[in-house]
């Protein structure tokens, strides 16, 4: 939806059920993308909570832990919603005078409303909402209720498995082919599957050492540095505004990736797309690892037609420097306008390789796994 | 495992035997090069005598694809690919196996004797890979019986051989589209079916001039100087560092490769990049011409991340002691650098190669 088309968002406004409050000092560039409202929403969504009969609780958790950014990240974002779809559909029973498969797409969709209010969706849950709903509108007529929802709770729990779990493993497997001794690979953020690899990398005895570069407000990748220290791994962390000093000490740079378009171009926290061009003008190779589940056969040129704002407040507040208060009414002032934006797009000039679960592939083959993705998805 | 030993020319790991058996088919040694260019005048094909020798009759145990193999490798003209694909062939047929698992594990037990017999030959691990893959590709062969799906393998591995064969002239028909009269091109080392292709073109009446590059260190651009000029195609030599000196007298680039990888991008003989940037640099394009069971499931990030394959190298003096030699005998030349690539699937941009990967590997 267009958030700056004034008759569509005054219509979903009274469908809503997190309350939408305005937000103020918008960023003119972003205007259509939905704003930042959600530090009011949590204490309001929770007092409805007894009001809200058609919303199933384990939905209503995932809801709440996604607005509150307790799940967060690809994989975790999307395994939490579908095991709470899968809940859903085990304490679901049909309407008299209804059908099973339309009663239920009906449901998830109002399920997946929800979500998109508490926090948009990402792209690895939107294919996989299309696999769920797809399921419902192919089970057989002539299925029982009972039969039908145990088909579906399995395939849920099939496609966690195999496209998510499995997927990652996979991935791990071909990754590991590119770590040598003596390598310096450098990471930003943190990823669930880039961490999957240093781990087994390091298992296997390899000896290399690990440049964590991180970025403000979310400090992700001090997370990812503490599970590697942990772990006995060799670490430097440092801030991206240092990349480029750092950057000619390295051999491999890692990324993961919200999802990749069709066009080759990665779709990834906000700041991988600096990383990889700095790679790429010191001729460093960048290899991309993500699931083929969240390969989207859109095409994005650049980071403002799609994305996701968060909360401008994070970034003009710093936590332990009370000193630096310039910014602290910011909002008052009707000319300044702060923009915290999540995502942005590398261009796929800047990516070497991208490794998925079909293997090593370059760029220009992401429409190819999208193809045979979707004819997998049509004969499964 | 000593049969093996005795067979492989060069056991010892440092040397490729790829490399060896390359340069003593193709290289030119310079103390022989006139009484080599007078014998290649007179008799076409010096190396016809190892069709002499009949096909030994392999038998069902590993020993035997080694046999088969080394007797189609003896054969210059016939590519070390397509020597292993033959052979696996030919383990099918001669197999006494009685179901199909056992037949596919006799089947895979011989590829990777083939693929050990030279782990620095691309081609060689890509062929049996795609042998593989071809003849044992769809699932519905499990509810046939045994016989007509063993004849149907036979059938498969015998029409891959076929296409194997065939490979080289189908490229060369497709390319002479690129060719046109007066044009200059450059050629780097020996490449079966870059000659191919310019075999054809002289053939066909078309007028062009050919730069070999020496092809240190084994020289094997003498030996395709050579050829070149027994067919009446004027030509011209230089040294392998002459190459950007040249470059703006060509029209276009022709180069062979020892393997085309996921991304698009050939590992070939040593220099082969260098020339590719020269190219690049200098807005000239620079045609790939490669069979497709050449086509390998790797992706070389950069030079160094390849196995290594060495070679000799005779500098006609000694090297003082302390220093060093690079051996290495190929290079890897990435994707941006090639205009297309000319294949028996047709005539390709880069990108394609991994999308004829995915397709088969999937």
């Amino acid at each position: 939806m267009q958030f700056d088309d004034v008759h569509r968002v005054e219509k979903a406004k009274k469908r809503a059920i997190v309350n939408q409050s305005e937000a103020r000092n918008r960023v003119e560039l972003f205007r259509h993308l939905p704003q930042y409202v959600h530090g009011t929403q949590l204490p309001d969504l929770e007092s409805k909570f007894f009001q809200l009969e058609p919303i199933h609780p384990s939905v209503y958790k995932v809801g709440l832990q996604y607005l509150s950014g307790e799940v967060s990240g690809g994989n975790g974002r999307c395994i939490a919603m579908l095991l709470a779809f899968r809940e859903a559909i085990k304490d679901y029973s049909t309407p008299p005078n209804k059908t099973l498969s339309r009663d239920l797409t009906a449901k998830v969709g109002s399920y997946v409303s929800f979500f998109i209010e508490c926090r948009p969706l990402s792209i690895s849950m939107g294919n996989a909402i299309r696999f769920l709903k797809n399921r419902i509108a192919k089970l057989p007529i002539t299925l029982s209720e009972s039969e039908a929802k145990a088909s579906l709770q399995s395939d849920i729990d099939r496609f966690i498995n195999e496209k998510i779990v499995v997927a990652d493993q996979v991935i791990v497997s071909h990754a590991i082919t590119k770590v040598r001794d003596d390598d310096v690979l450098l990471t930003y953020g943190s990823s669930s599957v880039v961490e999957m690899i240093l781990e087994h990398a390091h298992e296997l005895g390899r000896k290399f050492r690990v440049i964590v570069v991180d970025s403000r407000p979310k400090l992700e990748g001090q997370g990812l540095l503490r599970r590697l220290v942990a772990k006995g791994i060799n670490c430097t962390y440092t801030h991206i505004n240092a990349v480029s000093y750092i950057m000619h000490e390295v051999t491999r740079v890692f990324l993961g990736a919200s999802s990749i378009l069709s066009n080759g171009t990665v779709y990834s926290r906000v700041g991988t797309a600096s990383v990889a061009m700095v790679a790429h003008a010191f001729g460093i190779p960048v290899l991309v690892c993500c699931e083929a589940y969240k390969f989207h056969e859109r095409v994005q040129l650049d980071s403002i037609c799609a994305n996701e704002l968060g909360d401008p407040d994070v970034i003009s507040k710093i936590p332990g420097r009370a000193d630096l208060g310039d910014l602290k009414n910011w909002a008052d002032n009707e000319n300044l306008q702060l923009l915290n934006l999540t995502y942005d797009a590398t261009p796929s000039d800047y990516v070497s390789m991208i490794i998925t679960d079909y293997g090593m592939l370059p760029p220009t083959s992401v429409p190819v796994i999208v193809r045979e993705y979707r004819k997998e998805q049509l004969w499964v | 495992m000593e049969l093996d030993a005795a067979q492989n020319p060069n056991p010892e790991p440092p040397i490729s035997a790829y490399y060896q058996t390359r340069a003593e088919h193709h290289a030119v040694v310079s103390s022989d090069w006139l009484d080599h260019a007078a014998a290649a005048a007179s008799l076409p094909d010096a190396h016809a005598d190892a069709d002499a020798a009949p096909p030994p009759s392999p038998g069902s145990n590993g020993g035997g694809v080694i046999e088969e193999f080394n007797f189609w490798r003896r054969k210059p003209e016939a590519a070390e690919a397509v020597a292993a694909i033959m052979a696996l062939a030919a383990v099918i047929r001669s197999s006494r196996a009685t179901t199909m698992m056992e037949l596919e594990i006799e089947l895979k037990k011989a590829s990777d004797k083939l693929k050990s017999w030279d782990a620095t030959s691309i081609s060689l691990s890509a062929a049996c890979d795609l042998f593989m893959r071809f003849v044992t590709r769809t699932s519905h062969l499990e509810h046939e019986k045994f016989d007509a799906a063993k004849s149907r393998l036979i059938e498969r591995g015998e029409k891959f051989g076929e296409i194997s064969l065939k490979a080289r002239k189908t490229i060369a028909m497709l390319s002479q589209d690129f060719i046109s009269d007066g044009c200059t091109m450059l050629v780097h080392g020996y490449s079966r079916v870059v000659l191919e292709i310019l075999k054809l073109a002289a053939s066909n009446r078309k007028l062009f001039r050919v730069l070999c590059t020496e092809g240190r260190p084994d020289r094997t651009g003498l030996r395709m100087s050579n050829e070149l000029a027994a067919l009446g195609i004027p030509v011209k030599v230089l040294i392998d560092s002459a190459v950007a000196y040249s470059m703006d007298e060509v029209d276009m680039v022709f180069v062979g490769a020892d393997g085309v990888v996921e991304s698009g991008g050939i590992i070939n003989m040593m220099g082969t990049y260098q020339i590719a940037l020269v190219a690049h640099s200098m807005n000239k394009p620079l045609y790939v011409a490669a069979e497709s069971y050449k086509f390998a499931r790797l992706y070389p990030l950069d030079q160094k991340d390849m196995t290594p394959a060495h070679r000799p190298i005779d500098f006609g003096v000694p090297i003082p002691a302390g220093v060093e030699v690079e051996t290495s005998a190929r290079d890897y030349t990435p994707p941006q650098y090639l205009t297309l690539l000319l294949t028996d699937l047709g005539v390709l941009t880069p990108s394609v190669v991994s999308d004829e990967l995915i397709q088969l590997y999937l």
